[in-house]
């Protein structure tokens, strides 16, 4: 909702009466000197008001009032009007002006100023308060704002890594039974297939009841390997996630790297570390020109480190973007950390990830 | 220089336009009765009258873009404010200038005038234009409509002919009366002119009168040249 009675309107409605009623004296007194030098406060009210940091440009009123005692009569009083915007402005020492009624004094006129400092100081307190409140609202609400897309961002991360811990174990259940289950039923389907040629001297029951099992057992062996074929994953998980995401980055030709054991690390951190790519991959393009861009991954049984670094940017930029915010965030929920290194001849952005056990190991031997 | 020319278009197809600028300043140059000594009512008030309304009336281009909404689509190209209104009051400026010069060339030929004084005539009237153009500019920020912009300016333009002294001159006003029409640019190119007849020759005065109508323009640039899209 718009409110019309704010310290500015009320500064500005003052100005105008002032004027006016200095219009009106000059009127009466009908000196040309006194014309123009209302016409200067108003100009110059008029500048103020389009480019406000010119806001110290009151001292030109001030002198041009001064300038003008001895021509206009009621120049003394015109001082009224850039001491009242000064005072609103926060420019304090323009009581001095004041000091004219020291060889000058009258009572009305001295009435005059202080009524005018005095107001202009209110009215200046009073903008000041009300830019401090709408700043506070602002950092509130942006802070609101990064806050609600954190949340988004968490809750779009929990549904993935949902996903992929799902896809994860069909894809161990599958293996397994590939694996082992699988494996048996073949080698005894094999085996009962070569005991069948041996059993020449068996009734013909026990051969048709024989073959039925055999056909029930082939029947048996494929079902498995349907049902392996269907918890078998079609998309990809982990490290080969992060290879196609390098390989599918547009315009720079990006080189992967692993290093260690990548089998022991749990599905949050390839979604955190995916996460890390994507996002530092698109800073890339976005803002750096970079002709050489290489993404090395180094896993621990304690930790796992994801480096992306550029020969694009050098230089950190004044503050994150909410990005980065968001996932450094990200980060710490999850005991790691984010940090950027743009000191050298590239810049590098380094993701470093403690894998459960020894998050538990620190947390028993505190 | 595309805002420039398109404006200045707009501005010599409006009949009205043509009419008020050209047409009738000549009509009133050529009536002697006006511009003889002592008239009570001499040409150049009415034709600062003319310039006024002409300035007016070439300043409508600025009303239009605001109100079809044209405004919005020039300031999303590549245009400052800054560059739009500057080429409108170029274009504003330019029929009015040769109207002026038309004016101050026709009256030195059928009145005899001297250099000095058309020179003078010239000067005040441009700078006439200049302030009309201006106030026009910072009239329109003031309304979102045409009509109430319209009606408005009318009634404007009738107090700034009455007591800025173009239809009778400011001495038969009461005492304070005769110095309120010094709020408007008018005031003072009349004050301006009758000085130039008077003395046939620039003074001091004149030369207030002309300081007070630039400045007179500069406020009114200060206030329209806020950006105001709609």
């Amino acid at each position: 909702m718009k409110t019309y009675l704010s310290p500015r309107f009320c500064f500005r409605l003052c100005q105008i009466a002032g004027i006016g009623l200095l219009f009106a004296l000059w009127i009466g007194s009908d000196e040309i000197a006194g014309f123009f030098l209302l016409l200067s406060l108003v100009i110059m009210a008029l500048l103020r008001w389009r480019f406000p940091r010119l806001n110290r440009t009151v001292l030109f009123d001030l002198m041009a009032c001064i300038s003008m005692f001895a021509l206009w009569d009621y120049a003394p009083y015109a001082l009224a009007v850039p001491l009242f915007a000064a005072m609103y402005f926060g420019a304090y020492w323009a009581v001095l002006a004041g000091l004219y009624l020291f060889f000058y004094f009258d009572p009305f006129l001295a009435a005059v100023l202080i009524l005018s400092a005095l107001g202009g100081v209110f009215l200046g307190l009073w903008e000041r308060e009300r830019q401090e409140k709408i700043k506070t609202r602002d950092m509130s609400a942006g802070r609101y704002y990064e806050l609600e897309e954190l949340q988004a961002d968490l809750t779009a991360a929990l549904a993935q890594v949902e996903r992929m811990t799902a896809v994860a174990e069909r894809t161990r259940i599958a293996r397994d039974i590939h694996d082992n289950a699988g494996h048996e039923i073949v080698a005894a389907y094999i085996s009962l297939q070569t005991a069948r040629a041996m059993m020449d001297g068996a009734s013909a029951d026990a051969l048709e009841l024989y073959d039925a099992a055999l056909e029930r057992l082939d029947s048996g062996a494929n079902k498995i390997r349907e049902a392996v074929h269907n918890l078998s994953a079609v998309t990809t998980l982990g490290v080969e996630t992060l290879e196609e995401i390098c390989n599918r980055f547009p315009g720079h030709a990006v080189t992967f790297r692993v290093y260690g054991d990548t089998s022991g690390i749990p599905m949050y951190v390839w979604n955190m570390l995916e996460s890390c790519l994507s996002e530092s991959l698109t800073n890339v393009s976005r803002h750096a020109a970079a002709k050489r861009v290489t993404v090395d991954l180094d896993a621990t049984p304690y930790l796992v480190r994801l480096c992306i670094e550029n020969d694009g940017v050098t230089a950190p930029s004044r503050a994150a973007g909410s990005g980065l915010r968001n996932l450094r965030q990200r980060a710490a929920a999850i005991g790691g950390n984010l940090s950027v290194d743009a000191g050298g001849v590239s810049f590098r952005l380094v993701c470093v990830i403690p894998l459960k056990e020894e998050r538990d190991e620190v947390t028993h031997s505190r | 220089m595309t805002i420039f020319r398109y404006a200045l278009l707009r501005a010599i197809r409006n009949p009205l336009t043509l009419i008020a600028t050209y047409l009738l300043p000549v009509v009133l140059i050529l009536i002697p009765s006006l511009w003889e000594d002592g008239a009570f009512i001499s040409g150049f008030a009415f034709l600062a009258i003319l310039v006024m309304s002409s300035a007016y009336l070439s300043s409508l281009s600025i009303l239009t873009d605001k109100a079809d909404g044209a405004v919005l689509r020039i300031l999303a190209a590549p245009v400052t404010m800054r560059r739009y209104l500057t080429e409108n009051l170029f274009a504003c400026m330019v029929p009015l200038f040769a109207q002026i010069s038309l004016i101050s060339i026709l009256g030195a030929i059928l009145y005899d005038w001297s250099l000095t004084l058309s020179l003078a005539v010239f000067l005040c009237y441009t700078v006439l234009t200049l302030a009309s153009v201006t106030m026009a500019f910072a009239w329109h920020c003031l309304f979102k409509g045409a009509e109430g912009n319209i009606a408005g300016f009318s009634m404007v333009l009738f107090l700034t002919a009455f007591l800025g002294g173009m239809t009778f001159p400011v001495e038969v006003f009461p005492g304070p009366l005769q110095y309120v029409g010094a709020v408007f640019p008018a005031y003072w190119a009349m004050r301006g002119l009758d000085v130039v007849q008077e003395l046939g020759t620039v003074s001091g005065e004149y030369w207030l009168a002309i300081a007070a109508m630039l400045l007179f323009a500069i406020a009114y640039l200060l206030y329209g040249g806020k950006r105001r899209i709609v």
